[in-house]
């Protein structure tokens, strides 16, 4: 008690103290910056789910050939989960003579749960619906086109007569590469009546459930438990959109690294205003001891001080942090429009307590060695100085602030990446420093007299030198990462998406059909066509050892085994696919081989040599592993989990699968390809590429928040490492006044040490920013060809060093106008 | 060594009704009222008084650290008082010389490197040498590489006394030179001062309230609350002191 009232009268008589004020800004940025990044990636996590929940119309969903059990929908009803009963399949629609075969999705009326169904009934634009009542139907555009009908009209589906009370716009559809277009949807209780649904039909009948989370998942346990019918798979969130999920990763990668970094300035500006503290303390603290206050007392005073100083900091920054996320929310909130708007407080708490860590860690050394201050410094300042080659207490921000990385940048890869490169710059900066001081203490007698100066005010201050250099060069890394080349990655992941990405895919197309397809589309103007095989299978044995017997660690790998799989097979390796083990198998290896992705890697263990079994058709086939590749999901070409080598591929059952990119505005040209290729299913990819690209928008939006806090923190890193050396350079601009030297003399060695000291600073900042990027730019973000702006970063370099420069001169502009007279006060 | 002639009569600084006042939390404080004095080329000249008599506050301003409220100050023919502290800082650096109390050297700096600190700001190359002949007059060579914090106060006061000399300043101000040495060192360091003193024919003005030290110099004057209040040739001072 007696000890918080003094730290509590301490801390009050110290506020006014450049160094302890900030400290205390410093803890509030690094919560700030965490904070806000923490709740706005909790918030985009969730988003990410709902956003897919929505795709699907549900939070979890079966399908399956068969109808599914009556059992499923009551025991989702008795965890209190909504449920909608739906079934796809195709079906000839005819009216006045015409015909077309359509995709038909027979739903109930609590179709979508999740998501929107955006009709347009006529009226007043698109308005959000329901499933149709019986004896209705929606139909969408090109279905309307090719039918060449109205609202209000009547289509017969499956021998009954529907009304079409609505032209269907949008529809959450589960982003399955199923669906066949034209599109229609109608009562589930007509096609039920129809005999659409019976026994023979082509029906894929689903059930989507939606609910609490906790529900959903005792659900989703029940449903695993159970044995599924033949061909039937659970559709989840999570399986859904890979791409989109890829975006979503990448993006929080950005905005972690973007806190990240702004913490660790946060981190330097607190370390050196906490030896900058401790500098000031040292004779307090010395005269405290030789008054007889043990040295366990003296720690606990300055501990206590700045806990205080600490606890309403972090309190602030905690609260500036959730309302800063809300704010973004709010601004960003049309990309996840139905997702809860309850707002995390576990991230701004955890971020407060890393604010903590940080100001320990890095306020810890300085403030256990000045404990060790002896009584006898009251009578030699000399006595404060304790020689020590090697100080383990100072490996302590180090860790922290591997630490922070590691827990902040929710990948080893990126914690690694960041840590080897800030590591790397901390020893350039200082090495290349020593050599400048080096340099310095030679070339000075020789030099212009401001430069020899200059030259001597850093050489004098070595220690101080070293430290302010490398805290402005790992400043200034961190902010040209953040300014310079952290765009240059967005800029890079925009570029993935040219305007012309294709945003069309087609499943279905038999041998006979490519030709005249290839010809068609090139009529239509469609470019980029990419075609590949596609073969349905499921996997049935792994080295020998039937699927259904063996156990694996990933829920996921159950999943997996049940579906049915797409495969195919290529002689070379396809673009955004990368090898990383093994060889690519070619056109022609002596036995079968399959090459897997990461994720199946990963999901059944999978190594270079196994062999998988799966069954195809009729057939089956039994390949060895022979290589392991890296796709990227995010490229919006025709990808597969697995392909096989063509020379023992090519003959199973297949169909081809392709994607091209056409212009919008080719709706009745595609509706004529439609009805030309009854049986092709043609998928619109480009509302999902206008999310990813609004996702890429919202990235840069919120990355720019964040590069706020960081050009403050940078300031603050900044200041603090030009006030480190306030103190003993006014001192020593009083004396050197009074020795007579001008004011200009000053100043123009204050410029030369400070443009030297940005210089140093600047270079290694530029030089450490452009590895790092390029290094994050392939191992993290995987953006092809990515190469850094080195030139805007060399220019940046030298600005940098000009606003060193400039804000040590104005600095230093108090300091050269310091009284001659203080040294003669000063006795 | 300065381009104006000196005064008529060999006076180097001349003091004439000289106040000095700030502005203190009570309103204005009176530091100094009306000091005049005049000091000969050559001459050492002592300034004593007890704490917050106004001796620093005096020191400075003859120096040229600070400027008087009224009054004029000219030193080797230039107005103090009406110059700027840019120029002002010329001046010291051509003209003057200091010890103080506190040695004042720069810690990060060897002791050589703090003898060289007044040539270097002339711009001279022989910064060096001439800082070794400064440090072995002192008798200090062998500690030329010393940071001050190794070294006693005697022998940093040594230090101090060498830079004050090294560029031979016409004019040295010492602020109680001994003030923070013991006796013996005292005495020691104003043998030292004194013997430069003459060695270099330089004119030496002392602050102290050592009545020994202010013994040792030609002329002095006493003050009390801002305001001379005894002004004494040496050879008075020895008759008060033997009566």
């Amino acid at each position: 008690m007696k000890l918080l009232r003094l730290s509590l009268r301490s801390l009050r008589r110290e506020w006014h103290l450049p160094e302890l004020r900030t400290l205390g800004a410093s803890l509030v940025l690094a919560v700030v910056a965490l904070g806000v990044v923490a709740t706005l990636s909790t918030r985009m996590e969730r988003g990410v789910l709902a956003s897919a929940a929505e795709l699907i119309g549900g939070d979890l969903g079966i399908s399956s050939p068969q109808a599914l059990p009556a059992e499923y929908t009551s025991q989702a009803a008795r965890q209190g989960l909504r449920t909608s009963r739906s079934a796809s399949f195709p079906s000839v629609a005819f009216t006045h003579g015409q015909s077309q075969l359509l995709d038909v999705l027979a739903t109930d009326n609590a179709y979508p749960l999740r998501g929107t169904l955006e009709l347009d009934d006529g009226r007043e634009g698109s308005v959000i619906g329901h499933g149709p009542a019986p004896g209705t139907a929606y139909l969408d555009h090109r279905a309307l086109v090719a039918l060449g009908i109205r609202l209000g009209d009547t289509v017969q589906l499956g021998g009954r007569d529907l009304r079409i009370t609505a032209e269907l716009v949008r529809q959450p559809d589960g982003g399955e590469l199923v669906a066949m277009a034209p599109r229609a949807l109608m009562n589930v209780a007509d096609a039920e009546q129809a005999g659409l649904l019976g026994t023979g039909s082509r029906a894929r009948h689903r059930l989507l459930a939606a609910g609490e989370p906790a529900a959903v998942q005792a659900w989703r346990d029940w449903l695993q438990a159970q044995a599924l019918p033949q061909g039937a798979e659970l559709i989840t969130p999570e399986q859904t959109q890979e791409r989109m999920r890829s975006a979503f990763d990448r993006a929080s990668a950005f905005l972690r690294l973007t806190a990240l970094l702004s913490a660790l300035l946060a981190g330097v500006a607190i370390a050196l205003a906490a030896q900058r503290y401790a500098r000031r303390k040292t004779n307090e603290v010395a005269l405290l001891r030789a008054l007889g206050t043990p040295r366990r007392q003296v720690l606990g005073l300055l501990v206590g001080t700045l806990t205080l100083l600490a606890v309403p900091a972090v309190l602030v920054g905690g609260a500036v942090a959730l309302g800063l996320a809300q704010l973004t929310w709010h601004v960003a909130s049309q990309l996840f429009a139905t997702v809860p708007t309850d707002l995390p407080l576990g991230p701004a708490i955890a971020a407060a307590a890393m604010g903590l860590a940080v100001l320990a860690g890095f306020t810890l050394p300085p403030l256990a060695r000045l404990a060790e201050v002896p009584p006898v410094a009251v009578f030699r300042e000399s006595a404060t100085r304790r020689v020590r080659r090697f100080d383990a207490l100072y490996l302590v921000p180090a860790l922290v602030a591997l630490l922070l990385i590691w827990s902040q940048s929710g990948s080893a890869r990126l914690a690694g990446v960041l840590a080897v490169s800030l590591l790397g710059v901390a020893v350039v900066a200082g090495l290349l420093s020593a050599l400048l001081l080096w340099t310095a203490r030679r070339v000075a007698p020789g030099a212009h007299p401001a430069l020899r100066l200059g030259l001597a005010a850093l050489a004098r201050r070595r220690g101080m030198s070293l430290v302010q250099a490398t805290a402005l060069s790992l400043g200034l890394v961190a902010l040209l990462l953040l300014a310079i080349v952290a765009p240059a990655l967005l800029e890079g992941w925009r570029r993935e998406l040219p305007s012309d990405t294709p945003n069309w895919f087609v499943l279905n197309l038999q041998d006979d059909q490519r030709a005249g397809f290839e010809q068609a589309l090139a009529g239509m103007g469609g470019q980029k066509l990419n075609m590949l095989p596609l073969a349905v299978g499921k996997l049935t044995a792994i080295n020998g050892h039937p699927i259904d017997q063996l156990h694996f660690q990933e829920e996921r790998a159950k999943d997996w085994s049940d579906r049915q799989l797409r495969l195919s097979w290529a002689g070379a390796l396809p673009p955004s696919n990368q090898v990383i083990a093994g060889q690519w198998h070619g056109e022609h290896p002596a036995q079968a081989e399959v090459s897997i992705d990461t994720m199946w890697r990963d999901m059944f263990a999978l190594k270079v040599g196994d062999v998988m079994s799966f069954n195809v058709g009729e057939g089956n086939i039994d390949a060895r592993v022979g290589s392991i590749r890296q796709v990227d999901w995010t490229s919006f070409q025709v990808n597969f989990f697995l392909v096989f080598d063509p020379a023992h591929a090519s003959t199973l059952p297949h169909t081809w699968i392709a994607s091209f990119y056409l212009p919008r505005g080719h709706t009745q040209a595609l509706a004529q390809l439609s009805r030309d290729y009854g049986n092709l299913s043609l998928i619109d990819v480009d509302a999902m590429l206008d999310r990813v690209r609004e996702i890429v928008d919202q990235v840069s939006g919120a990355v720019r928040w964040v590069l706020g806090f960081s050009l403050l923190a940078g300031a603050l890193v900044l200041a603090a490492a030009l006030a480190a050396s306030a103190q003993e350079r006014r001192h020593e601009a009083a004396l050197l006044r009074t020795l007579g030297a001008r004011r200009s003399q000053l100043r123009a060695a204050a410029a030369c040490e400070f443009a030297l000291l940005g210089l140093v600073a600047g270079l290694t900042a530029a030089f450490g920013a452009a590895g790092t990027g390029l290094w994050l730019g392939h191992a993290i973000f995987h953006i092809e060809h990515f190469v850094p702006p080195l030139g805007a970063l060399l220019l940046a370099a030298l600005g940098a060093a000009a606003v060193v420069m400039l804000l040590g001169l104005a600095g230093t502009r108090k300091v050269s106008r310091t009284s001659p007279m203080r040294l003669l006060r000063e006795g | 060594m300065s381009g104006k002639p000196s005064l008529s009569n060999g006076v180097l600084l001349d003091a004439a009704d000289v106040s000095k006042s700030v502005q203190g939390p009570e309103g204005r404080l009176d530091i100094l009222g009306g000091v005049s004095l005049q000091v000969r080329e050559g001459e050492s000249f002592a300034i004593v008084g007890a704490s917050g008599s106004g001796k620093t506050t005096l020191l400075g301003l003859l120096a040229g650290l600070d400027v008087p409220s009224s009054g004029r100050i000219v030193l080797d023919g230039h107005p103090l008082h009406a110059m700027d502290e840019e120029a002002r800082a010329d001046l010291r650096r051509r003209l003057v010389g200091f010890v103080f109390q506190s040695f004042h050297l720069l810690p990060a700096l060897t002791a050589e490197e703090n003898v060289m600190l007044p040539l270097e700001l002339e711009g001279r190359d022989d910064a060096r040498s001439r800082a070794r002949e400064a440090l072995e007059a002192v008798e200090l060579a062998t500690r030329r590489r010393h940071y001050p914090a190794q070294l006693s106060g005697g022998e940093q006061q040594r230090v101090a006394i060498a830079r004050a000399f090294v560029h031979r300043p016409r004019l040295l101000f010492a602020d109680e030179p001994t003030g923070n040495l013991d006796q013996r060192t005292g005495h020691h360091i104003s043998d030292l001062m004194f013997a430069l003193n003459q060695d270099h024919r330089t004119t030496l003005v002392l602050v102290t309230h050592d009545p020994k030290l202010a013994a040792r110099c030609a002329r002095q004057v006493e003050l009390d609350n801002g305001r001379v209040v005894t002004s004494a040739r040496l050879a008075e001072t020895l008759l008060e002191t033997r009566a």
